[in-house]
């Protein structure tokens, strides 16, 4: 059974070892560095907590480690791994079943019921039954073969349940966990029970699979189950936690990085307009993977406080000097994982073939199991495989990049050394040329994997296709960076998941050096945005974008296009991966609220629909607004104004009645300031993603029949982006558009040589230099129409719930500049949100940043105040037409 | 062949085949082969070879791991115990 096999023949590595010698000063020394490191964990947790780092779960777990590691640390030496082993489950089954302060609070207070709370409890506890049942099934007193056949069933019978997770809505959040748990575990565990190298218990089983971290990592490291045990406590517990420490800070800053990187490189292919842009796009996509090795140092630091003293997951893999080297250096787990499993088998199954052929057939079933055993992994965090050929080609193409290179090493060998002061200054050049062509072979080879498309990878060539001058310097200024970081540390060697150097090998541990730096930059981490934002205050909209986890504006402009939908699937589930994604019926009415149109405008709002969008109720009129009823003609003694404008105008996200237009419509009613007018309304003709060649295209087809006073013609400084998409909509569908749209849409496309034939992102990123000219000419048009229509054209700015992406200022003014030479009066609804300190407050949610009720009800206070002004003061009353039409 | 005689080999070995021009003496029978990066998983396959033709045994794909193969100590431990 579990405690079946007890066959290692090496010393007890989990008696805590420390000389005699040392004892008496230890004994002082001790509690101080116990407290040392406990301070050091605090402040890591509250970094997390914080920077909002990852997701909710991990700042709760985060804090539950801490208490947990003061206690695990007083316990007794036995007691310690059941110690850990229970822990790991109280925060599977919280994590999963998301219960946190409020949970509880709830219950306390009576707003939860007992079996609501219990509820709360049945994901968690279902996972750790199935994961039980696993374990025991590896221990079943049968034949080896047998228990693995019956493993492989179970697997499959989870899997197919995993796949339709639908069944059982309850126990949803589960599957990933699960899968990330005991996807690769399983195999390890059963390798190492078959062979006997370690030791077996209850304990160590629970432990390994329920690891800690685990439940809020989906990807996690492939920990070898032999390490695991033989890494515990295997030297003394101040260097084994002071190392978790600095594994779990360098794990907070690359996650930091990350964010940087996030936020702030070009990711957006349709948005490129020099070859610096593609080639930045290039080096983000590349440098993303920093939240993996972000999390999995945080996730290898956390064990360590656990007294599981495991090796380095990653080690300066940008700096990899050979393709070998880098699969050596990135993810090295998972590495040693399909070595062991894949690599090592086959090669000493092959090996009479010779060394050569034996290599490359290894290398080859290495590099297919790696692809096959990454499908799985994502069809248990997907709930579908990812069977496609960019994934099955990248591994093909990196297998063959190790292999050659492999073979390289075997025939002509690879300079090692004992000593680092025999490397000479040739040598470091050699190290960094090779640092620095490794990394640009690996920037394109990922980038060609992370790439949606092909058809995206063809628009990124064609943004890089004419680089000037300066471009090019700044790109060999890049390239001398890496190569100067190869020089000084391409060279350096790295763990094995096996095991780590000897203690004697590392030296003398520096403990307190060690332990300061990391209290100081950890303070540094806390105090740092709120001192940066007191001193200079214009990093304030930086210091929120890295601060927040919030989408970047690559996603929240793909979101607001409808992209998803559109084009791709495979990025919104990389977007759901990213902890943004919208619950279960959030937008079930966006589909069916509007419908498609067979003229340049596209779409409009099916009449009489009533359904739900981002979460909230939804209703359009007879006439297809997302309005109340009104008639037709206009009533007699009544102010009409139309509204044109996007999802933000058409009120997505919030009740009929909280629209800001709603709002503007009942407080002109209950103060009617104009004695002409008993009645005011304000129709809403905004439609979801309409550009500005729709609104005004609307207005003339829709707008001028219900014989409106004004028009208001709503823009934000995002809404730029909806042309290129709208054109490049219309172009793909073969719809052209009449008249003098014509002549101004087939000029740009003319210029911008894009056909519908052509990829999508290529159409959007050539028509990216016109968007401003068909802006001016829209307001020019609006100015027109109105005019001829005898309406007062009003443009009104509304301003942005939340500017992520540090759009609102060149934007707004841009916008303004454009709308005033068009001659047109314009309304600044801008100060409606400065009252507003976080602005985060005024979107729906992270994965959807659509203006809340709140936030309504702010632009209809601007509204109306600016309303007033503007068209029902004395001065003003003298533009209004004198007469209101029957 | 006795333990001292197979050190003296497998150092040999070592020293010609990845560490040319190295200094005989900075390779000890306690210096970590694997955990340092000298022999990587080619050079496993190198030195699994060599021990199977030197010393004619049989050498699993489970044993060799960082426990048997990281010090010249560890390889010989390896192959005495194969070839008792």
């Amino acid at each position: 059974m579990l405690t079946e096999t007890k066959t290692i023949n090496r010393p007890d590595t989990t008696a805590v070892v420390a000389a005699p010698s040392r004892l008496l000063g230890n004994y002082l020394n001790k509690p101080a560095q116990f407290l040392a490191i406990l301070l050091q964990f605090a402040l890591i947790a509250v970094i997390i907590d914080n920077w909002h780092l990852e997701s909710q779960v991990l700042a709760r777990l985060m804090w539950l480690a801490v208490v947990g590691f003061a206690i695990h640390h007083l316990l007794p030496q036995r007691f310690r791994l059941p110690f850990f082993a229970l822990l790991s489950l109280v925060a599977v089954v919280t994590g999963v079943g998301h219960i946190g302060p409020n949970v509880w609070m709830g219950w306390l207070s009576g707003r939860i019921s007992s079996s609501g709370l219990l509820y709360h409890f049945f994901p968690g506890l279902t996972l750790v039954a199935i994961g039980l049942g696993l374990i025991g099934l590896c221990h079943l007193p049968i034949r080896f073969a047998a228990r693995v056949g019956l493993v492989a069933a179970a697997g499959a019978g989870l899997a197919f349940l995993r796949g339709h997770s639908q069944w059982f809505p309850d126990i949803a959040d589960m599957w990933v966990v699960l899968g990330s748990m005991f996807m690769f575990r399983l195999i390890v565990y059963l390798y190492d029970l078959q062979h006997r190298t370690a030791p077996f218990s209850f304990s160590r089983a629970v432990s390994y699979f329920f690891l800690l971290p685990n439940v809020c990592f989906p990807l996690f490291p492939v920990v070898d189950y032999k390490t695991f045990c033989s890494t515990y406590y295997n030297e003394d517990w101040v260097p084994i936690y002071q190392n978790g420490i600095r594994w779990m800070i360098r794990g907070v800053a690359q996650l930091l990085l990350y964010r940087i990187v996030y936020q702030y490189a070009p990711l957006d292919v349709s948005t490129l307009s020099s070859s610096l842009d593609a080639v930045g796009f290039m080096l983000g996509t590349y440098l993303l993977y920093l939240r993996v090795s972000g999390t999995f140092h945080l996730i290898v630091g956390l064990l360590h406080m656990f007294g599981f003293n495991l090796p380095e997951t990653h080690h300066l893999y940008y700096l990899a000097t050979s393709f070998t080297d880098f699969w050596r250096r990135i993810n090295i787990y998972w590495k040693d994982f399909v070595m062991k499993l894949f690599f090592y088998p086959t090669h000493f199954k092959l090996r009479k073939m010779g060394t050569i052929p034996a290599l490359a057939v290894a290398t080859m079933v290495t590099f297919l199991a790696t692809w096959l055993l990454h499908s799985w992994q994502w069809f248990w965090i997907l709930g579908k495989p990812l069977f496609n050929w960019k994934d099955f080609s990248f591994w093909m193409i990196l297998a063959v990049l190790v292999l050659v290179t492999a073979i390289y090493e075997t025939t002509r060998g690879r300079k090692r050394t004992l000593r680092p002061s025999r490397v000479t200054i040739r040598t470091r050049l050699m190290y960094g040329l090779q640092a620095g062509g490794t990394f640009c072979a690996m920037c394109l080879l990922w980038t060609y994997w992370s790439c949606q498309s092909w058809s995206e990878f063809e628009t990124l060539m064609d943004a890089a296709s004419k680089p000037s001058w300066s471009d090019v310097l700044v790109i060999l200024g890049v390239f001398a960076l890496v190569c100067g970081g190869g020089m000084l540390w391409g060279q350096s060697s790295r763990e094995t998941s096996e095991g780590k150097r000897t203690t004697a090998a590392r030296g003398p541990f520096p403990f307190w050096r060690s332990a300061v730096a990391v209290t100081v930059g950890s303070l540094c981490l806390l105090a740092g945005p709120s001192l940066a934002t007191r001193t200079i205050p214009a990093t304030k909209g930086a210091i929120a974008r890295l601060h927040d986890d919030v989408l970047n504006a690559r996603d929240m402009n793909q979101q607001r296009r409808g992209y998803y939908e559109d084009l791709d699937v495979s990025r919104k589930d990389n977007w759901g991966w990213q902890n943004a994604e919208e619950p279960e019926g959030w937008d079930k009415g966006k589909k069916a609220f509007v419908r498609p149109r067979s003229d340049f405008l596209l779409t409009d709002v099916v009449p009489s629909m009533n359904t739900v969008l981002a979460g909230a109720p939804c209703t359009s009129n007879s006439l297809g607004m997302r309005d109340r009823e009104y008639q037709k003609a206009k009533p007699a003694n009544t102010y009409r104004i139309v509204l044109l404008g996007a999802s933000n105008d058409m009120g997505t996200g919030v009740k009929n009645d909280q629209t800001y237009e709603n709002r503007v419509e009942d407080k002109l009613n209950a103060h009617l300031p104009d004695a002409r007018y008993s009645q005011y309304e304000i129709l809403n003709l905004a439609v979801r993603a309409d550009s500005i060649l729709q609104r005004v295209l609307r207005l003339e087809q829709e707008g001028f029949q219900y014989q409106p006073d004004a028009a208001i013609l709503s823009v934000s400084a995002v809404d730029e982006q909806f042309i290129a998409s709208h054109l490049r909509k219309a172009l793909m569908q073969g719809i052209e558009p009449t008249g003098d749209y014509g002549d101004v849409v087939q000029s740009v496309i003319r210029r911008a040589r894009v056909n519908g034939k052509m990829p999508a992102v290529m159409i959007e990123r050539r028509l990216q230099p016109y968007v401003t000219e068909l802006w001016a000419w829209s307001f020019r048009r609006f100015a027109q129409q109105c005019a001829q229509h005898g309406i007062r054209p009003v443009v009104m700015y509304r301003p942005a719930p939340a500017d992520f992406a540090g759009l609102e200022a060149t934007g707004r003014s841009k916008t303004l500049q454009l709308a005033r030479a068009a001659g047109l009066e314009v309304m600044d609804l801008s100060p409606a949100f400065d009252a507003v300190t976080d602005r985060s407050s005024l979107i729906l949610a992270k994965w959807d940043d659509h203006t809340t009720a709140l936030g309504h009800r702010l632009l209809a206070e601007e509204l109306y105040k600016d309303l007033l002004a503007l068209l029902f003061s004395s001065s003003s009353q003298q533009k209004i037409s004198p007469q209101p039409k029957p | 062949m006795n333990e001292q005689e197979i050190k003296s080999a497998l150092k040999t070995y070592i020293l010609n085949e990845f560490l040319p021009g190295e200094d005989p003496a900075a390779l000890t029978d306690a210096t970590p082969l694997m955990t340092t990066g000298i022999l990587d998983s080619i050079a496993v396959l190198k030195v699994v070879t060599f021990l199977e033709n030197e010393f004619s045994i049989t050498v699993e794909p489970h044993e060799a791991v960082v426990d048997n193969l990281n010090t010249i100590s560890d390889i010989a431990r390896l192959v005495i115990a194969k070839k008792t």
